[in-house]
């Protein structure tokens, strides 16, 4: 700090100059987290969407199919795909498809030829709610849970909560859901077993609709994090950096805060990041146990009706959530951990 | 080193737990007392002498339709394993040998697949295609493959640059011998690990895809299929999800505590564990980290 406020001194204001540029400096690293991770998800981004265009060829499926039944002429049937550009050459359907999905249009249903992002963002409401509740549990609970088991390591909390943590892992979401739905809903008659009421009706119904199937989406996440979170701190409790802060005599909460916490959170917050796929992908079975219409369910529906426009916009709506989750992930992680930014 | 894993407590329980749960699927659809898909005019019963489980909805034998359904969901995971295996390793070995351009395309390929929401890809891919179990296992073994390509890659990479292979090669070893010597150990452990976890991961895809009824025909029982009849009658039969999701659950715990124990015993870090634990009674090393239950890098 001295040898700052001397090489600063033609500044009136040694405080407020650094401050401007550490400010400056977070910002700038921002920036760069931003930019190295635009440049690892552009191109997932790209591949996703092409594998998901290429589902129309390789499936084979045709809006004739659905519109004419299985008794058209291939006369007939050579109009309607004319009709949906179908009888292009597949890049140039690629390139069109591609920029129309960059303006944010999806197409249209080749069921009854209504917009596709419309029925879709119907059901994002649903779905976005249910997993944002179902992340906000598991982060809070996860993060709880792998404290407390690292602060207490080898005792008996530690040990029941891993206990816990595990059966929680083995436990995929439709079991959860279902067993949710026997003790909650049938059994106790708390909650409601199905269904959804919008936030405008009423907040408390509303929570307590979704409530279920957030929890039986969160277990995943919250063990995922919780393991994560205990291992991370227990390593970074044994760093030397944490023993010499102990011997300077700081109080276990600063060294907890600004030692352990801030370098051990690094692998929970990750696989965070990694866990959010599943999360998008756990919504389709919990939203057919729970009745749930959110985009789960449509893409099941559009799917086993052989709607490609339909399902392939699901796809790229998910894909394009989980990439930016990630994005945020990538932020949030390099300004907790420095560290990760630097490959350590 | 199934050796060394059966030395283990955890190592036996899992190979106890998986030998059961493969009996049932070799076994089961001949040990079954009904036919699995005949009904009866006794519908929704409770436990009995002559149903063990109850009979379900359409008054078909419970304890039947679940032996009868173990080959399908168990055979489904093996497959998908195996598959994942084949796309996975095969690439993640050739990536460190066959030049930049192949490598810089396969890592954003797995990138990608691993970005994909998994279930929603499964069930999208699956009805397209025709709503079969063996699309319903390429599928789903292509979009686990991530897994065996980074493993692969990692441990390849590992042994391509060190130093003894270098040493062995400048002395005159076959690449056979190194191949058999280096190679076949280092990558061996990482991938067997892989595949028990795999094994987990596809057992509760392929029940979450059967419990969608994609990929199965419908009267055909799994394991997923007989909890999705369940969901409606919970109110006349509150129990009846309970052993199907006990099965499932025990079969995912039996492949992650395998995946552990093997993680545990292989390498030099296994074997001075196995050490300690001849010497010391009780463990009192109070950080042994938990292994991920997630990617394994």
């Amino acid at each position: 700090m001295a040898v700052s406020t001397a090489d600063h001194a033609v500044v009136a204001d040694p405080g407020a100059a650094l401050a401007a540029a550490r400010a400056r400096r977070a910002a700038g690293r921002v920036l760069v987290t931003l930019a190295r991770s635009v440049a690892i998800f552009v191109p997932v981004f790209l591949v996703a969407t092409f594998l998901t265009f290429a589902l129309r060829a390789i499936s084979g499926l045709s809006p004739a199919s659905i519109q004419l039944g299985e008794s058209a002429t291939p006369d007939a049937v050579a109009r309607i795909e004319q009709q949906w550009g179908l009888d292009r050459p597949f890049l140039a359907q690629y390139w069109s498809w591609f920029t129309d999905i960059l303006h944010g249009q999806l197409g249209a249903s080749w069921s009854n030829g209504t917009n596709i992002a419309e029925l879709i963002s119907n059901g994002l409401a649903i779905s976005l709610s249910v997993v944002t509740l179902a992340l906000i549990i598991g982060v809070v609970f996860g993060f709880g849970l792998g404290t407390l088991a690292a602060v207490r390591r080898t005792t008996w909390i530690d040990r029941t909560i891993t206990g816990f943590l595990t059966i929680f892992s083995v436990m995929p979401p439709f079991v959860v859901g279902i067993v949710l739905v026997t003790v909650f809903a049938v059994g106790l008659g708390w909650l409601p077993a199905a269904g959804y009421v919008p936030a405008s009706v009423g907040t408390w119904p509303w929570f307590t609709h979704i409530l279920l199937p957030a929890l039986a989406l969160s277990l995943d996440p919250m063990a995922d994090v919780a393991r994560q979170l205990r291992s991370g701190l227990i390593a970074s409790y044994q760093e030397n950096y944490v023993t010499g802060a102990i011997v300077r005599g700081l109080s276990p909460r600063r060294i907890f805060f600004r030692h352990v916490l801030r370098n051990g959170v690094g692998p929970a917050l990750s696989v965070l990041g990694w866990r959010f796929p599943t999360l998008i992908g756990g919504s389709v079975v919990t939203e057919w146990i729970f009745g749930l219409q959110g985009f789960g369910r449509f893409a099941n529906d559009s799917a086993q009706a052989g709607d490609v426009p339909a399902v392939q916009g699901v796809l790229v709506v998910s894909i394009v959530l989980v990439v930016t989750f990630n994005l945020i992930v990538n932020i949030v992680l390099g300004r907790v951990t420095p560290a990760s930014q630097r490959g350590v | 080193m199934v050796r060394r894993v059966l030395a283990l407590p955890a190592g036996r329980l899992a190979v106890g737990i998986l030998s059961v749960i493969v009996l049932l699927a070799i076994l089961g659809p001949t040990l079954a007392p009904h036919d699995p898909l005949g009904t009866s005019a006794l519908t929704l019963a409770g436990p009995s002498w002559e149903h063990w489980l109850g009979t379900d909805y359409l008054g078909r034998d419970v304890f039947s339709r679940l032996l009868a359904g173990s080959r399908t969901s168990v055979l489904g995971s093996v497959e998908v394993a195996l598959i994942a295996l084949v796309v996975g390793v095969v690439p993640g070995i050739l990536s460190v040998y066959f030049g930049q351009v192949f490598e810089w395309f396969t890592l954003r390929i797995a990138d990608t697949l691993i970005a994909l929401p998994f279930l929603i890809y499964a069930v999208a891919v699956t009805a397209l295609l025709g709503n079969g179990i063996p699309q319903a296992m390429f599928t789903v073994g292509v979009l686990v493959s991530p897994l065996f390509y980074r493993v692969a890659r990692a441990s390849t990479l590992a042994v391509a640059r060190s130093q003894y292979v270098e040493a062995a090669l400048i002395s005159g070893a076959s690449i056979g011998w190194i191949a058999r010597r280096h190679v076949w150990g280092k990558v061996l452990p990482p991938v067997a690990v892989a595949l028990a976890q795999t094994i987990g991961i596809g057992f509760v895809v392929v029940s979450s895809l059967s419990f969608l009824g994609i990929g199965v025909q419908p009267p055909a029982p799994t394991w997923g299929g007989l909890l999705a009849s369940d969901l409606g009658y919970l109110s006349y039969q509150p129990w009846a999800p309970a052993v199907p999701a006990l099965l499932i659950m025990a079969t995912v715990w039996g492949s992650n505590l395998l995946a552990d124990a093997i993680r545990d015993v292989s390498g030099e870090a296994g074997r001075a564990l196995l050490n300690s634990r001849r010497v010391r009674a009780r463990r009192l090393d109070p950080a042994e980290p938990i292994p991920a239950g997630g990617v394994a890098p």
